[in-house]
């Protein structure tokens, strides 16, 4: 079977084409109010906000994820193959529950991740130029699990995905203390990155209580960040046509076979978000006359794959989020199969990535009066919101038609 | 705290304890015939597999909520049928026609897949 999140029995009806068209009509109209109304010089400012003075009880909290995974762990290695709780746990409360959990209380992976008991004993100083690289490929690697691989949901999968990725990090702690975590762990730099549009922020070590834009902004650019962008936003869109019905047959009956046209096809929707964004950056380049432009806007793509991760697993956590809850407490329940409509979920799916557009928009703005001479501030800004345009239209289009 | 007590115990016994039936037992539901179909389906759709392929190739049966679906599927090798979501399940005997009806009162896609190969044999889409 073609399971398209890794776990779940159903997948979402296509969008209404009303809700296409209003969306993408949105989308437009929003994009030029924004070239021609929006404020001139920047506002956005990382430094502002102030700090806040909770302290959370993080080596509690830590504890608990550890037995949360030991438990998983147990379901994995003497749980059953049918109704087994650890793969629901895993793809469905852990990966998707991340994002709103993020969006609310920002950086939660780093207050939760078991890695960081360990001791930060650094043996070597973290070499810049890994940035995000080693959370791009553990993102691809997690997404070609949920989407290619051919049994997802086994236990034996499940496994070697969580040996490799706890030797990956312990590994890196031992070598380059904690801060390896904070983009070496795939899940702490995902939920991180999502955190980046709540009010919760970090600043020289301290919880901040900032204005969600004052904190996106604050992403600071590094190699492997537009990769790591690429790579949430790629998969999400593959997940979008992986299960239509043309994909479908292409990898039951090509020659390259399921899992071999699924990774080209992974690969594919990966390369192609990249080099538009390549493409229509180095174009701002132009018209902007500023050099180095391509890593300083990914910030701008956070919203947007935020929108597109919202759409795409809304209906999974509502509905399989109540089977892993069930499963995983043994509760003598039964899963209410459609706790909302279809009108509701295609009309959060279409608001969630109309939002990401506008909060895209906004950002790239502020960010191109920031770094562009003023006199060719709104010319430079074109191949960005073109840029959006795509990736929005693009993600409308999977909505509807896929 | 007799509350908290009493819960903690919930919470300990069904961690502990047999899972619970979380969806329904195939054979409650829907029905499944061995053979041509008799009496009339809302929607339905024929399957034949043969030799890993799927023909017609697996597209959308689109049916409105509320209807009854008719699935007549022949495969050349033993196998099982599963219809996702409504978990409903038949044996598939080499060779022979099987049908299954039920009523689709689930909005949402479901894939139609045999166990044994793998195979997408169509998607119901429940409006």
């Amino acid at each position: 079977m073609i399971f398209a999140h890794g776990v779940g029995s159903r997948s979402d009806l296509p969008i209404p084409l009303f809700y296409a068209y209003a969306g993408a009509f949105a989308a437009l109209v929003i994009s030029f109010l924004a070239l021609g109304l929006l404020w001139a010089d920047s506002r956005f400012d990382a430094d502002r906000g102030r700090a806040l003075r909770i302290r959370p009880p993080l080596r509690a909290l830590r504890w608990l994820t550890l037995a949360g995974l030991v438990y998983t762990l147990g379901w994995l290695i003497l749980g059953p193959a049918d109704d087994n709780a650890a793969p629901y746990l895993i793809y469905v409360l852990f990966w998707v529950g991340l994002v709103p959990l993020s969006l609310l209380f920002g950086p939660v992976w780093r207050a939760l991740s078991p890695f960081r008991l360990l001791p930060d004993r650094p043996r070597a100083p973290l070499p810049a130029r890994l940035g995000y690289w080693p959370a791009a490929i553990g993102l691809l690697a997690f997404t070609w699990m949920e989407l290619v691989a051919p049994e997802p949901a086994a236990p034996g999968t499940l496994l070697a995905f969580l040996l490799l990725y706890g030797t990956a990090q312990v590994t890196g702690v031992l070598r380059y203390g904690h801060a390896w975590l904070q983009r070496g762990d795939p899940f702490e730099a995902y939920s991180t990155l999502i955190g980046h549009l709540s009010p919760v922020g970090r600043r020289d070590g301290a919880l901040v209580l900032r204005n969600p834009f004052d904190n996106l902004d604050a992403i600071a650019p590094a190699p492997g960040l537009v990769a790591t962008v690429c790579v949430l936003l790629g998969s999400t869109g593959y997940d979008g046509f992986s299960t239509a019905p043309a994909w479908v047959d292409a990898l039951q009956s090509g020659p390259l076979g399921r899992v071999g046209l699924g990774t080209a096809g992974l690969l594919a929707a990966i390369t192609l978000v990249a080099l538009l964004y390549g493409a229509c950056l180095r174009l701002a380049g132009l018209i902007g006359g500023a050099r180095d432009l391509t890593p300083r806007f990914a910030h701008s793509l956070v919203p947007i794959a935020i929108g597109y991760l919202v759409a795409h697993y809304f209906s999974l956590l509502v509905i399989e989020g109540q089977r892993a809850v069930i499963l995983a407490l043994g509760l003598d329940a039964q899963v209410n199969q459609e706790p909302v409509s279809p009108g509701v979920i295609a009309t959060v799916q279409v608001l969630a990535i109309i939002a990401g557009h506008v909060l895209g928009v906004v950002a790239a703005h502020d960010r191109s009066v920031r770094l562009l001479p003023a006199d060719r501030a709104v010319a430079g800004q074109i191949p960005l919101f073109v840029l959006m345009l795509c990736y929005t239209l693009g993600g409308l289009t999977l909505l509807f038609a896929a | 705290m007799r509350a908290w007590l009493a819960l903690a115990a919930c919470l300990a016994l069904a961690g502990c304890g047999p899972l619970s039936d979380t969806h329904h037992r195939p054979g409650t539901s829907h029905q499944v015939v061995t053979g041509t179909p008799t009496g009339a389906a809302d929607a339905s759709a024929t399957v034949t597999v043969s030799g890993g392929k799927v023909s017609p190739p697996p597209g959308w049966l689109s049916v409105a909520k509320g209807q009854q679906v008719s699935l007549t599927v022949t495969s050349d090798v033993a196998d099982e049928l599963h219809v996702h979501g409504y978990d409903v399940t038949a044996e598939l005997p080499a060779g022979q026609a099987v049908t299954v009806t039920f009523v689709a009162d689930l909005t949402g896609v479901f894939e139609v897949e045999t166990h044994g190969s793998k195979l997408v044999l169509v998607q119901v889409a429940v409006k």
